[in-house]
């Protein structure tokens, strides 16, 4: 198996699929590893966090490039993986497969996109029609999706979850003793998780999110949650940020997204944080990747989901 | 209510209100600008009133211009201003427009290849002589020289009741009501699944006299909504093509455009739970800005609906009591 897991690797690495029969057997393997994290899985620093990646492949292979290789660089992916792009299938199977073949190197945490009822509406599920024949593939994944962690936390000191806070949720602790091996649920702390945002202007503390899941969270809230869990940043990511990065409530919440030129045609750069065994934190930025553009400029039809916005 | 009632409802001289009731609309619509948009040729030399923020030049312009102009401003009705009598006779509804058209396209035949055509040429194919019949929903705000001063739409009265809230203390009890105690459940929802096409969703929603329908998976899940208002998409862009989807693609197709224009994805379903409050449903309704939360039990299964209206409904009626 070894040996057919780097074969696995090196095909998608060229951004080619593997068999359905492979898919299979690789998410078994996949849930035997993820069913043993926690619900806020423990990392050890030094690991460069990414947030969403939406099946742009190609500049996944560009922040590879710019972070280093995996198992020689440790990552921390902040779910997102799927969905909008025309690579989600290879992006999310080689995601997958690096975690099998390096589980301590690289984790994956999940992201509001990896659901049934998101995937179905945003692209995910189409690809896997397209390029499978059916959805099986995309069943296999949605199985995975609901093993994934929710949150991770780096040498105790710095909190990564995908969307934000919950008012439902004081300490970490009551992180751990959700059941999260389900769908994403549409309202409560662990569809809070994946869906809220931080909002600059806030001057209450909570407020309802105009996404119609999850909630807007201040400084207020967010400054005694740090406190009370002894953490020194929150690092999340679920919003676009077109200078690939951004802080905010005193460089307490940094939002990192990692997909640039969103859509091929945002025009946005992508991030990646960087952080040293002293927690020492720097931001490197990317653009996409050549390949990328080069196929949005020429081609106006592709193989992929059907793609409304060209 | 009759001059007497209303004399003894005044609220007297204030810095603060305390009568939500008494709030003036004049206050409310501040800040528009109210431009004239002629069209003498569908309208019998009546011109459209738009509520525009911006300045706008007046233009000679056909029903297509006028479409184009609403949409391009994401108006949905306008008051209908008759020149020669000097009076507003009545609104020009979105919706109307569609019904004509679509009414229309169903009697046509269109064959494949035009279901590509643009939306000017639709309108222009079905510009037979036909009254366009116009409903009221939003109210025309006049200053006492009877000129037009602002249109007071539902959206802006909840924004302004959702901001002030704590003001009203009155409001409290019926804000901690629920919404399956308001009756606001347990009446028949019109829905359509999420296979049927969006022209016969659109027919479905014109024949009975609605704006938005629920949109229902095989076995009556709630997947999402599909309203008037999404047909602005389809004409924005021009894509005619899309009235022959399926409903959920298409509504998908409206969920990935707003979520690359806004930078983030909504979640597809809005909607409140039966034991959800009055008060919080008015605050999702304005967090969202949607015009209407669909009702769902515990099972996803869609059980009623709470529009602006029914908003408005229950709130006029507290005023009767």
């Amino acid at each position: 198996m070894g040996s057919d897991l780097d074969r696995q690797i090196q095909t998608l690495l060229q951004c080619k699929i593997i068999t359905e029969a492979e898919v299979k057997e690789l998410c078994l393997k996949a849930r035997e590893i993820l069913v043993e994290e926690s619900n806020v899985q423990r990392v050890d620093a030094p690991v460069t966090v990414c947030g969403d990646i939406h099946g742009q492949f190609h500049d996944l292979k560009k922040l590879f490039e710019v972070g280093g290789e995996c198992p020689k660089t440790n990552y921390l992916f902040m779910g997102d993986f799927v969905d909008r792009g025309h690579h989600s299938v290879e992006t999310f199977l080689l995601l997958l497969a690096l975690k099998v073949r390096y589980p301590d190197r690289i984790t994956l945490i999940r992201g509001n996109h990896e659901s049934r009822q998101i995937t179905k509406v945003y692209g995910f599920y189409d690809e896997c029609f397209q390029k499978f024949g059916s959805a099986n593939v995309w069943r296999y994944c949605c199985e995975i999706f609901d093993y994934l962690s929710l949150s991770a936390i780096i040498d105790d000191r710095i909190f990564c979850v995908h969307g934000g806070l919950s008012p439902s949720i004081n300490t970490l602790d009551q992180i751990r003793t959700i059941d999260r091996m389900q769908e994403v649920p549409h309202n409560g702390a662990m569809c809070d998780l994946l869906w809220s945002d931080p909002d600059p202007d806030s001057c209450q503390g909570w407020g309802l999110s105009p996404r119609g899941a999850g909630f807007l969270f201040g400084e207020s809230v967010a400054k005694p949650f740090l406190h009370n869990n002894g953490l020194e940043l929150i690092a999340r990511a679920h919003q676009l940020v077109m200078e690939g990065y951004k802080l905010m409530f005193d460089d307490t919440v940094v939002t990192v997204w990692s997909a640039p030129n969103y859509c091929y045609r945002c025009g946005n750069v992508a991030a990646i944080l960087e952080i040293d065994s002293q927690l020492n934190k720097s931001y490197t930025i990317f653009r996409d990747s050549e390949r990328n553009s080069l196929n949005s400029r020429m081609t106006p039809q592709r193989e992929g989901p059907p793609d409304y916005f060209l | 209510m009759n001059s007497e009632e209303y004399l003894q409802h005044r609220e007297g001289l204030t810095t603060s209100h305390h009568d939500w009731s008494m709030i003036q609309v004049g206050k409310l619509v501040e800040g528009q600008t109210v431009v004239k948009v002629i069209d003498p040729n569908s309208y019998k030399g009546l011109t459209l009133v738009l509520p525009l923020p911006t300045c706008h030049s007046d233009a000679n312009s056909s029903v297509e211009d006028a479409c184009e102009v609403l949409l391009k401003h994401g108006i949905s009705s306008a008051p209908v201003y008759d020149a020669q009598r000097n009076t507003y006779t009545g609104m020009f509804d979105y919706s109307d427009m569609m019904s004509y058209i679509l009414l229309s396209l169903k009697k046509m035949d269109v064959p494949a290849e035009d279901q590509t055509i643009g939306m000017r040429e639709l309108i222009e194919r079905t510009n037979n002589s036909q009254n366009v019949p116009v409903k009221m929903i939003s109210v025309a705000v006049m200053d006492p020289t009877g000129n037009l001063i602002g249109i007071l739409s539902q959206s802006f009265v909840l924004d302004y009741l959702a901001n002030h809230l704590s003001e009203f203390p009155q409001l409290q009890p019926v804000m901690q009501q629920s919404v399956e105690q308001l009756g606001l459940s347990g009446s028949k929802v019109l829905s359509v699944n999420g296979e049927a096409q969006v022209l016969d969703a659109l027919l479905l929603m014109s024949k009975h006299s609605v704006t938005s329908l629920a949109v229902l998976d095989e076995q009556g899940v709630l997947l999402g909504n599909i309203s008037m208002t999404d047909i602005q998409h389809i004409m924005k862009d021009l894509r005619s093509s899309w009235l022959w989807l399926s409903c959920f693609k298409f509504i998908s197709n409206i969920r990935r455009k707003r979520g690359v224009e806004t930078g983030e994805d909504q979640y597809p379903v809005m909607d409140v739970n039966l034991k959800s409050t009055f008060g919080y449903t008015i605050a999702k309704l304005q967090a969202t800005k949607v015009h209407r939360l669909w009702v769902a039990n515990d099972s996803g299964l869609v059980e009623g609906v709470v529009s602006l209206t029914d908003v408005f409904r229950v709130l006029s009626s507290l005023l009767d009591s």
